[in-house]
């Protein structure tokens, strides 16, 4: 924390100890969502928000717009823990997940709706339609009816809507899902710019691959628990070295993996060899070499950030396990 | 408010709900004040028209007490043609004239009356009042399963089905089935007007279109109408009964009045005295132009030729330029002025006739004469089929005085065959000379007379009033054949 | 600290979005004006339900088939029978059809919005709760309005074109079933706010109209009970007096039918128009401040 007020980071979204607890009809029902959640956006990043279904991603996005009420724990959004103050929803936007808008209006219309409810009216009202428009490249469908609309244009206009007040927070729950490839970039596209014009984004999901195209940091929240938070260059240390060679033999095989490493990807007489994080390069090349195999390439290797979930979530998981 | 604003909320809403609670209690006073105004002006009405009607009347008394407690109060109100009896209370003639409504209704909600509203409401749940049964909120106060929750507060519309079921067993000309089924729909909406108006025309009229009238052998003492019927006859009495039901429940509505004076009353029952008491009330209510006319042709068919003049005079004055002013109306006037001098010739006649000094006889007769001669003039201008009748009638009534019977019976006989809508009243006539004359009688006419001796006395009659309609008729000079009077036994 | 910083930034960008005018009246403006567009919009989205347009197409028939209906009456009979079939026909379908709608419309507003999350982008606008319910309640109130003028002007229409007399009387029968429907509206907006689909609240709706409507049957229970001298016996006649003291009674509204073929021995109605006028407010009131304490803390 000191080091990142050093860089003076201001937090713009910061959770104590939250906890929620759902209350079922008898005492044993109660489903405890969150447990002492301690989460903080900074100001200008996209922050990736991830977890498996039912982690508890949603109610706390929920909690931090005020729909639901948090059991203990304190929100705090932009320095103040009135959140349900005119003045900090000013200054949030929010795509929900799978939200429906009503198909009987224009997409212009939609976002008139929303500008009024922001307290925007008039001219101004109108240059920030002509703005959010052109923003997520909806200006071609303005006047048509949501009706006609594709998947894809209903979510751009869904981030319109979240945009319409020129906010410095954006809360966007599932903003891919369900759309094709093209859709995604094109989403992915306009969330990357947002960022670059200073807005900070809190990006709920579990399409791990968008967030790590464009995530500065994420939390990976499990069974109601952060499990781990940080930067993706600090999360993502682990290093290993592919090394991918040809004309293997069974025989070859056989030493490779005896020695403890690990082989992917293997085609006919070629494969990748896997060195693991404190093993030396050296070593496998040095094996591969005695063992009469032809080098191809050596590469680096990061590890993915679905790799860094299965792991947490399966620690987490068998933790759980254990304590059960 | 933003410390407790659960405990805040709360508080409102039970503060809503009170208010909510003290509105309603209004209101619900404000309905019952209604049932209670209905209930009054039934109670007056059938004070001051049906009082003699027979029926038990355990409300009589709470009326009563109302009379009594604003008598004073209301003493001094002016009230327009005011028919009632002496002895009705001031409240009932109030009552009876709408300019008082107002007024009336202000008491019903008023404080004066408090305790008289309990015990209103005390009788409804009871179940005992009997002036005006339907009224719908004191139905409710009875509990249970009654009309006035069974439908949701839809029982008009459920009248109106019930209306049209009893059209179509009209069609089918099933009077039994119709007559249970208008009494349900009047009591669905007591203010069913036209139920009340068309149940009572198809009870009056067409029930009994086809059926012959009722000899005076067959016909039974009815004790609640107390007089003499038939079964034709009782379908009469049936549509005044609804009538009358109508009228208590709906005191300010000429139609109700004029039905049950002009259709029932004059038509049916030539009770003329009724149907003018009828009429008279439909006239003090808003009214078709129509009403008033009726009520002086049955003024003049009662004889009461000098207020049917007075009433056209001023028919004619009020709607000037109508074709019933220019044309009917006059001929009305001259007709009730020829009348009038009708009359009092004959009454100078009978003044002669009584007289001892001759000359004062003398001048009577000259008297006569010259108001005969009046009449007659009248007559003579207005050469329409009725001033002819009268002419021969007077024409036949002097020869009666020269004592040429026969020629007075033929001068008639003509005379109602070119007149028939007179036919009965020289048929009569007829008798009369025939028997003052000691003429034979035809058989029809035999019939005739024994019908007149019989008319007021009939099978099932409670020995004190058959005693008592003898003796009267013995007064009035009829003399009753024994082996008629036997069969009546 | 940098936080307030960018608060302040955002506080500027909105500053000149603020109003300029001060004083209560621009403050109350400025207050209604998000329920006013949530409710525009409510309506908006309400007029296109098709349910509606079903009764709303339903009861143009009846309207106009009670004409057909009054052939069955024999026609050598001169009277005004046939106009009153019509009239009481028409108001009870409008009553009828007008309870439906106003049910259906108060009980699915605000579950149809949670159920496709329309509600999440709104709330989370600067919208407070209350704003946002009387938003929805007056939006509801724009559908029963419209439906109730479209019903009661096509009927007017009827009934001045088969007498040529404008039905004045009829305008003050709708005025008051709309302040009947007002109480049931509230209510069923008020159970809405509880329930997560539309089903419980219309059968809720329909619970308060049907008990709204037999209110006297409470008298009954609460005389009869009480007879055994037993405590439980006894309590329920408490209960009896207290529920038909707090329910609202829509039989008072039963003036409406009255009204309609205004005899002349009807007490003034003068004084009670209002009266009814100001109850249905004042329930109005009750549902929706009902409404609001169930939904200020609801979690979405």
């Amino acid at each position: 924390m000191a080091n990142e007020r050093f860089k003076s980071v201001s937090v713009i979204i910061e959770t104590r100890d939250l906890n929620k607890i759902y209350e079922g009809a008898l005492r044993g029902q109660d489903v405890h969502a969150l447990k002492n959640l301690n989460l903080a956006v900074n100001s200008g990043e996209i922050f990736g928000y991830l977890g498996p279904n039912g982690s508890g991603k949603t109610t706390t996005i929920k909690m931090l717009l005020g729909l639901i009420f948090p059991t203990s724990g304190s929100i705090e959004i932009l320095g103040t823990t009135d959140i349900a103050a005119a003045k900090v929803k000013r200054n949030i936007g929010y795509l929900p997940e799978g939200a429906y808008y009503p198909d009987f209006l224009q997409g212009e219309e939609i976002l008139r709706y929303y500008g009024r409810l922001y307290g925007l009216a008039g001219a101004e009202l109108n240059n920030r339609i002509d703005a959010v428009l052109e923003l997520v490249g909806m200006t071609f469908a303005r006047k048509r009816l949501l009706r006609g609309y594709s998947k894809g244009m209903r979510q751009r206009i869904g981030l319109a809507q979240a945009l319409i007040s020129d906010p410095q927070i954006l809360i966007l729950d599932e903003p891919t899902t369900g759309l094709d490839p093209i859709a995604r970039k094109e989403i992915r596209d306009i969330l990357a710019r947002l960022r670059d014009e200073g807005k900070t984004l809190l990006i709920s999901s579990h399409e791990l691959l968008e967030v790590e195209l464009i995530s500065n940091r994420v939390g990976i929240l499990f069974d109601g628990v952060l499990q781990t938070s940080g930067t993706l260059d600090d999360l993502l240390t682990t290093r290993e070295v592919l090394i991918e060679v040809d004309n293997v033999s069974p025989q070859s095989i056989e030493v490779i993996e005896k020695a403890g490493f690990r082989i992917e990807d293997r085609v006919h007489q070629r494969m990748k060899l896997r060195v693991p994080e404190g093993r030396s390069t050296y070593e496998a090349l040095e094996l591969c070499k005695n063992q009469g195999l032809t080098l191809v390439g050596v590469m680096p290797r990061r590890e993915t950030l679905e790799e860094l979930f299965v792991r947490v979530i399966g620690a987490a998981e068998a933790e759980r396990r254990k304590a059960s | 408010m933003k410390r407790y604003p659960h405990i805040m909320l709360f508080a409102a809403l039970v503060a809503s709900l009170a208010v909510g609670s003290v509105q309603g209690c209004h209101l619900r006073h404000l309905r019952e004040a209604e049932a209670f105004y209905r209930w009054l002006l039934a109670a007056a009405t059938h004070e001051r028209l049906f009082r003699d009607d027979a029926g038990e009347f355990s409300d009589k008394e709470l009326f009563d007490t109302v009379a009594r407690k604003i008598e004073s109060d209301i003493a001094d109100w002016e009230v327009e043609d005011d028919q009632a009896d002496e002895d009705v209370s001031t409240l009932s003639r109030v009552a009876g004239d709408r300019r008082h409504d107002h007024a009336l209704w202000n008491y019903a909600r008023g404080r004066t009356l408090k305790e008289e509203r309990r015990r209103f409401l005390q009788l409804a749940r009871e179940r005992k009042l009997s002036y005006a049964r339907d009224i719908d909120y004191a139905e409710a106060q009875a509990g249970g399963v009654n009309l006035f929750n069974l439908f949701f507060g839809f029982r008009k519309v459920a009248a109106n089905f019930v209306w049209i079921q009893v059209d179509r067993y009209w069609h089918q000309g099933m009077m039994y089935r119709m007559i249970p089924l208008m009494k349900t729909c009047v009591l669905l909406d007591p203010n069913f007007i036209d139920a009340y108006l068309l149940g009572a025309w198809h009870l009056s009229y067409n029930a009994t279109a086809k059926m012959p009238d009722t000899p005076p052998a067959l016909k039974r003492w009815h004790p609640k109408y107390q007089v003499c019927l038939g079964e034709k006859e009782l379908y009469y009495y049936l549509a005044i009964d609804f009538l009358k039901d109508g009228i208590s429940k709906n005191p300010r509505n000429y139609k109700l009045y004029f039905d049950l004076g002009f259709a029932v009353y004059k038509n049916k029952l030539s009770d003329y005295p009724n149907a003018i008491r009828y009429l008279r009330e439909a006239v003090r209510q808003p009214h078709d132009r129509w009403v008033p006319r009726q009520l002086y042709i049955c003024m003049e068919l009662n004889g009461q030729y000098a207020e049917a003049l007075a009433g056209w005079q001023d028919y004619v004055k009020r709607f000037p330029g109508t074709d019933i002013a220019q044309e009917v109306g006059p001929r009305f006037i001259q007709r009730n002025t020829a009348l009038i001098y009708e009359l009092r010739a004959e009454e100078a006649f009978a003044a002669a006739a009584a007289a001892t000094d001759p000359q004062e006889a003398e001048a009577r007769r000259q008297e006569a004469y010259d108001y005969e001669q009046r009449a007659i003039q009248i007559w003579t201008e207005m050469k329409e089929p009725y001033a002819e009748y009268r002419l021969a009638r007077l024409h036949a009534l002097h020869l009666t005085e020269e004592n040429r019977y026969m020629e007075a019976v033929a001068m008639l006989d003509k005379a109602r065959w070119e007149n028939p809508a007179n036919f009965d009243d020289a048929s009569d006539l007829m008798i009369e000379i025939k028997l003052r004359g000691g003429l034979p009688l035809s058989v029809s006419e035999k019939k005739a007379v024994l019908r007149r001796e019989a008319g007021d006395i009939c099978q099932g009659m409670p020995e004190d009033i058959r005693r008592q309609r003898l003796e009267e008729a013995k007064a009035a000079g009829v003399q009753h054949d024994p082996e008629l009077l036997e069969s009546l036994e | 600290m940098s936080t307030q910083d960018v608060v302040n930034a955002g506080g500027d960008a909105l500053a000149a979005r603020k109003p300029t005018g001060n004083g209560v009246f621009s403050t109350v403006a400025d207050y209604l004006r998000g329920p006013w567009c949530i409710a525009i919009y409510t309506w908006r989205e309400g007029i296109r339900k098709k349910t509606l347009m079903g009764f709303l197409i339903l009861s143009l028939l009846v309207i106009f088939g009670s004409t057909f209906l009054s052939a069955f009456l024999d026609p050598s009979a001169e009277s005004d029978m046939e106009l009153k079939l019509i009239k009481d026909i028409c108001v009870t379908t409008i009553s009828i059809f007008g309870v439906l709608i106003t049910i259906f419309i108060s009980a699915s507003v605000v579950p149809n919005e949670s159920e496709n999350k329309v509600i999440y982008t709104v709330l989370s606008k600067p919208v407070r709760r209350v704003q946002y319910l009387l938003g929805k309640f007056l939006g509801v109130q724009f559908i029963i309005i419209v439906n109730l003028a479209l019903m009661g002007g096509l009927f007017f229409i009827a009934l001045y074109l088969r007498q040529w007399v404008l039905p004045t009387l009829l305008l003050w029968s709708i005025l008051l079933t709309y302040f009947e429907f007002l109480i049931i509206s509230a209510f069923t907006f008020a159970i809405s706010c509880a329930a997560t689909s539309s089903v419980l609240p219309t059968i809720g709706g329909l619970f308060i109209y049907i008990t709204g409507t037999l209110t006297e049957y409470l008298k009954d229970v609460e005389v009869r009970s009480g007879q055994s001298g037993e405590f439980f016996d006894e309590m329920i006649g408490w209960l009896a007096y207290g529920l038909r003291n707090v329910l609202p009674n829509l039989q008072h509204f039963s003036l409406k039918m009255q009204i309609l073929d205004r005899a002349p021995n009807d007490p003034p109605t003068d004084v009670l128009i209002p009266h009814l006028m100001a109850y249905g407010l004042i329930y109005a009131v009750s549902g929706f401040i009902m409404a609001y304490l169930i939904f200020r803390r609801k979690e979405l």
